[in-house]
């Protein structure tokens, strides 16, 4: 037997700490140059895309004619109002005689707001033909009254910046129907009497795509009995607003107006629509996230990775930091340079340009990199677990796409729990505004994908550990 | 830390095939351990077990007294060459070391010194895809000695190449053995670790056949045989046999004679009229000695083939 | 030739993979098929006799999922052999690359068309099974569908002919791309990503344009039965327009592979 001293290493201090192991993985990503093409490729897929979607959004003119200018596509402001300022306390009282039953949200009935322009805080109290007594604000507020019909007696009162609604079948015994406040409402009001209603709308959603038709539809109203009653004495100015003169003391109105004063669930996620094209360059993640893992398991590097890193767990950990990392800050450079090249081609139609000084805004295309890092996470959670890449693939994009595509061919509430419960809920990020078709919220959405990833990825680092590489 | 690397009752099956069936043996530092056995034997599945990449069904395999996967910064401790095609094709080979040396805490300066090492320093910064069989060696072998451990686990690194590469790779285990390193070194022919082991291990069918130095199996297969040269080889077989001695042709004008000294061969042989050309004491090769060691290993016989033989 | 195809055939046959994915394509179209008839019931109309549903074509709904296996099954055709080398055996076998290529084609339109042939089978059955149930019955004017139908016949075979069209365009695309990953990423965003994102498309003519020219939506329109002529685009030009794409990748995928070192 040959006796020599033990050899000792000559490397000192040697370590495999995690950021060794992330440093590794980083070297690992960077370093295949067809990885970083398709990187590169996947971002500037992303902002063309999205600069083609917003050229295409924009030329409809984003929800056609009802659209407001200058408030939130959100929002419906629109109708006619007939409004005379009221400076201090006070309250406005009519007795809307008829009304006609158009549609079942037409809208006859008072209106308090902090000025005329579109967008103002206002309060409204109304009849509706299919929906009683109502007391709105601010396009989300909506107190229900009695189900009376016309004709009804209404009031609306001003303290401070606090309007209570009453309703009354003769004028004389009132019944509270309850009390908004109005931030930002100034010494001077308006106060009217309104007409408002909701375009009629035909919507046709098949696969690929969806079609509005919103045909005008004309409200009419009559009032009579119209007071404005201020607290201290003054001198009331004319009526103002879309109506022939009228003498200053008139007390009866007979309306007809289109558009609507609400909530709009049809309008144009402009924002969203430049950042869809942000699939294409997820394709491109997806792609490179499965690779990453699966080119691994086909060439037996795998045996060098886990021979060098033998704590399996911590390695997948890292590839899933340093994944997501890189997706993360690739993702930010792709969603701000949609934003920044495509949302001038949406402007040149929109009614309100969307800015990134809007929180939702930020939110969607900041979320749009989250929602990048997450799906090539929860993509290499799946490749870790199946270790093929076709496996991988196929199953990543059925569960991210075949929800939408299903989705837009199967009856609406079907379609939303698709998309609420698969990891496609992710996708609701990057909405900025609340549609007919919006199935989860944006947070709670990219929440659902987060779990998704990581029971996939926490499956896998299970896995990994138990089994043979 | 003890740089020895150790197998003691290992078995794995995958399915029903079973890869490695109660193997024990041990490598000592200082020396290269042949790791011999036919296709199949089981010779990579121990070493995917000793690098913990495969769990074991019984028995365990220890590097330097501790399971792999217990090891912190693993490549200072057991360096490894299991596939020569493991890499990435479109990664270049220095970023592929520079990997590995990341994941360790080595500094870069070890990537540039095992390059230049093994000889790839012209061609670091070229895609591995485009690399020969034997670049890609030697590259495995660049990645095995990164962290200057004291183990080394290569599985088959002569296979696929040429004359000049063997011997290469001959004086570079050597050359590492005498640093006192512990060198496991496998392969399925015995004619590839003439020269360089001096310890065998040999196995088939995942059973252990032979843990020997190299010169206990010389010695032994030679057992008193003597080599006679001669072109009238049937007669000389029939004047031995009749005198008592065991004779086997191995080749056209070649007999092995064993049972009889050489001073009573030379006898046999001119009273019975047979010429020969040559008479010496037989050196078997280690591919022989393989041969003869096998050829007692019944159940292993079964599956290694038919055992070449002239008469 | 008559050698080569048979080689093919071997190697398709002999990997087991290749007839569970087989099998999936059927198993997945019939599946979709089932649970898209289920979630549709005349009950989300407003009457019975309104709903204008097209029944023929929500029993063969079920094929727009099959069709990600066929790309899988015919995409690892070319890619595995690249992946795993086998594709200098292959050609060091068949050195006339253009065979290879065809042969491949052949071998794979025959395996789709037979599986997809099953899978439409299956769902025109599940679907009569289901949709009588979910009110598509005689009594709210719904006859049950028959194969004897010209449309449901037409619709029918047109989706195993979209099939195999996919087919090939997933066997072009992979001979020009070789690599597994991005072939079956590139067919699929092309198949799925572009619907999905046109849904976000306002203007009304590049709508259309994207309706008539995307292959899925293209391919697909030769399901319809009923209201032809409110289609972006009709049945036969539909499929005219996914084997426009399916000859152009086979055209790309064929050039590339003779002209390219293996
Ligand atoms: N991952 C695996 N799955 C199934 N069977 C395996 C696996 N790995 C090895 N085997 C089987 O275990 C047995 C031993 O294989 P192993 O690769 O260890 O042999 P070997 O001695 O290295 O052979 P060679 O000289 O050909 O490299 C073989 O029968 C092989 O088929
Ligand atoms: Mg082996």
């Amino acid at each position: 037997m040959v006796m020599t001293t033990p050899y000792r290493s000559s490397v000192q201090n040697p370590r495999d700490g995690f950021v060794q192991l992330m440093l590794a993985e980083w070297t690992k990503l960077r370093s295949v140059p067809r990885w970083s093409l398709t990187m590169l490729g996947g971002i500037l897929v992303t902002i063309l895309s999205g600069m083609l979607l917003a050229g295409g959004a924009g030329s409809a003119s984003s929800g056609g004619d009802g659209a407001t200018r200058g408030i939130s596509p959100q929002y419906r402001d629109a109708g006619n109002y007939v409004h005379r300022v009221l400076t201090g306390d006070g309250s406005i009282v009519a007795r809307v005689a008829s009304q006609k039953n158009n549609d079942p949200w037409a809208k006859g009935g008072l209106m308090l707001r902090a000025d005329a322009k579109p967008g103002a805080p206002y309060a409204a109290l109304m009849i509706t033909p299919g929906h009683g007594v109502r007391l709105q604000a601010n396009f989300v507020t909506d107190i229900p009254g009695s189900s009376s019909q016309a004709p009804r007696w209404l009031k609306l009162t001003r303290t401070g910046i606090s309007v209570t609604g009453f309703e009354s079948a003769d004028g004389a015994t009132w019944t509270k129907i309850g009390t908004v406040e109005l931030e930002g409402l100034g010494d001077q009001a308006e106060v009217g009497v309104f007409v408002a209603s909701p375009d009629a709308l035909q919507l046709q959603r098949q696969f690929g795509g969806e079609d509005i038709v919103e045909n005008t539809n004309l409200g009419e109203a009559t009032f009579d009995n119209v007071k404005v009653e201020p607290a201290k004495p003054q001198q009331l100015p004319p009526w103002r607003g879309d109506i022939k003169p009228v003498a200053p003391d008139a007390t009866s109105f007979h309306l007809v107006g289109a558009g609507d004063i609400a909530f709009y669930h049809y309008a144009t996620d402009s924002t969203k629509t430049m950042l869809t094209g942000a699939m294409f360059g997820m394709m491109a993640i997806v792609a490179l996230a499965v690779l990453y893992v699966t080119s691994e398991y086909q060439q037996g590097l795998i045996w060098t990775t886990f021979t060098a890193s033998p704590r399996r767990g911590r390695v997948l950990a890292a590839r899933a930091v340093v994944l997501g990392g890189v997706t993360f800050v690739l993702g930010l450079v792709a969603a701000f340079g949609t934003f920044l090249l495509a949302s001038p081609m949406v402007r040149k139609g929109n009614a309100a340009p969307a800015t990134l000084s809007d929180p939702q805004v930020l939110r969607a295309v900041v979320g749009t990199a989250a929602l990048l890092a997450v799906v090539a996470v929860f993509s290499l959670a799946i490749a870790s677990i199946l270790r093929r890449s076709a496996a991988a693939i196929t199953v990543v994009l059925l569960l991210l796409l075949a929800p939408l595509v299903a989705g837009s061919a199967l009856p609406l509430a079907v379609a939303k729990w698709l998309e609420r419960l698969t990891p496609s809920a992710g996708f609701a990020i990057q909405q900025t505004l609340e549609r007919y078709d919006t199935a989860i919220a944006p947070l709670p959405g990219l929440a659902v994908l987060c779990a998704y990833t990581a029971v996939a990825l926490g499956f896998a680092i299970w896995r990994i550990g138990r089994q043979d590489a | 830390m003890e740089a020895t690397i150790e197998v003691r009752g290992l078995r794995k099956s995958y399915g029903p095939t079973v890869a490695v069936d109660g193997l024990s043996f041990s490598v000592q530092p200082g020396q290269v351990t042949g790791f011999v056995g036919p296709n199949g034997a089981g010779k990579s599945t121990t070493m995917r077990v000793l690098l913990g990449l495969d769990t074991p069904d019984e028995g365990e395999a220890l590097v330097g007294g501790r399971r792999y996967r217990e090891l912190r910064a693993p490549l200072c401790q057991v360096g490894a060459m299991l596939d020569a095609a493991a890499f990435h094709p479109g990664r270049r080979a220095r970023d592929h070391l520079l990997w590995m040396a990341h994941s360790n805490g080595l500094p870069a300066k070890r990537v540039d010194e095992v390059l230049d090492l093994v000889g790839l320093t012209s061609v670091a910064r070229r895609q591995v895809g485009g690399f020969s069989l034997g670049m890609r060696q030697r590259l495995g072998i660049a990645g095995a000695l990164l962290g200057d451990p004291p183990m080394l686990i290569f599985d088959e690194p002569v296979n696929g190449l040429d004359p000049e590469g063997i011997m290469w790779i001959r004086n570079l285990l050597r050359w590492l053995a005498g640093q006192g390193r512990a060198v496991l070194v496998s392969s399925h022919l015995m004619s590839e670790l003439e020269d360089s082991a001096d310890h065998l291990v040999v196995i088939g069918r995942g059973k252990l056949i032979a843990d020997t130095s190299v010169r206990e199996l010389l010695d032994r297969a030679a057992n008193g045989r003597v080599a006679v040269r001669t072109a009238q080889r049937h007669e000389a077989m029939t004047v031995l046999s009749i005198a008592g001695a065991t004779v086997a042709a191995t080749g056209p004008d070649s007999v092995t004679v064993s049972g009889l000294p050489v001073e009573r061969i030379v006898t046999l042989l001119t009273e019975g009229g047979v010429s020969f050309s040559g008479i010496s004491e037989h050196r078997p090769s280690l591919e022989e000695a393989y041969m003869e060691l096998t050829q007692h290993a019944v159940e292993f016989h079964a599956t290694a083939g038919q055992v070449r033989s002239w008469s | 030739m008559r050698h080569a195809l048979h080689a093919e055939w071997t190697k398709l046959r002999t990997l087991p993979s290749n007839l569970w994915l087989a099998l999936a394509i059927a198993v997945f179209t019939v599946a979709a098929t089932a649970a898209s008839t289920a979630a549709v019931s005349t009950a989300q109309c407003p009457t019975p006799l309104t709903c204008f549903e097209d029944t023929a074509k929500l029993s063969l709904k079920g094929v727009w999922l099959g069709q990600a296996i066929v790309v899988v099954l015919a995409v690892l055709v070319m890619s595995n052999e690249y992946g795993t080398g086998m594709i200098r055996t292959t050609l060091a076998a068949i050195p006339r690359r253009h065979t290879v290529l065809l042969t491949k084609a052949a071998v794979i339109v025959a395996t789709v068309f037979a599986a997809g042939t099953l899978g439409v089978l299956g769902s025109l059955a599940i679907g009569g099974v289901i949709m009588p149930i979910n009110g598509f019955n005689p009594a709210n004017g719904y006859q049950p569908l028959s194969l004897l139908d010209g449309p449901t016949f037409r619709a029918a075979a047109g989706s195993v002919l979209y099939l195999t069209l996919i087919a090939l365009l997933a066997l072009g695309i992979s001979a020009a791309v070789r690599d597994t990953a991005f072939s079956i990423t590139a067919v699929l965003t092309l198949l799925y990503v572009v619907p999905v994102v046109s849904t976000f498309v306002k203007d009304p003519e590049w709508l259309d344009r994207l309706r008539r020219f995307s292959p899925m939506t293209a391919g697909l329109a030769i399901q319809a039965t009923r209201d032809l002529d409110r289609l972006p685009i009709g049945p036969w030009p539909g499929l005219g327009v996914l084997a426009g794409y399916a000859a152009a990748a086979m055209l790309l995928g064929g050039v590339l592979f003779v002209m390219r070192r293996a």
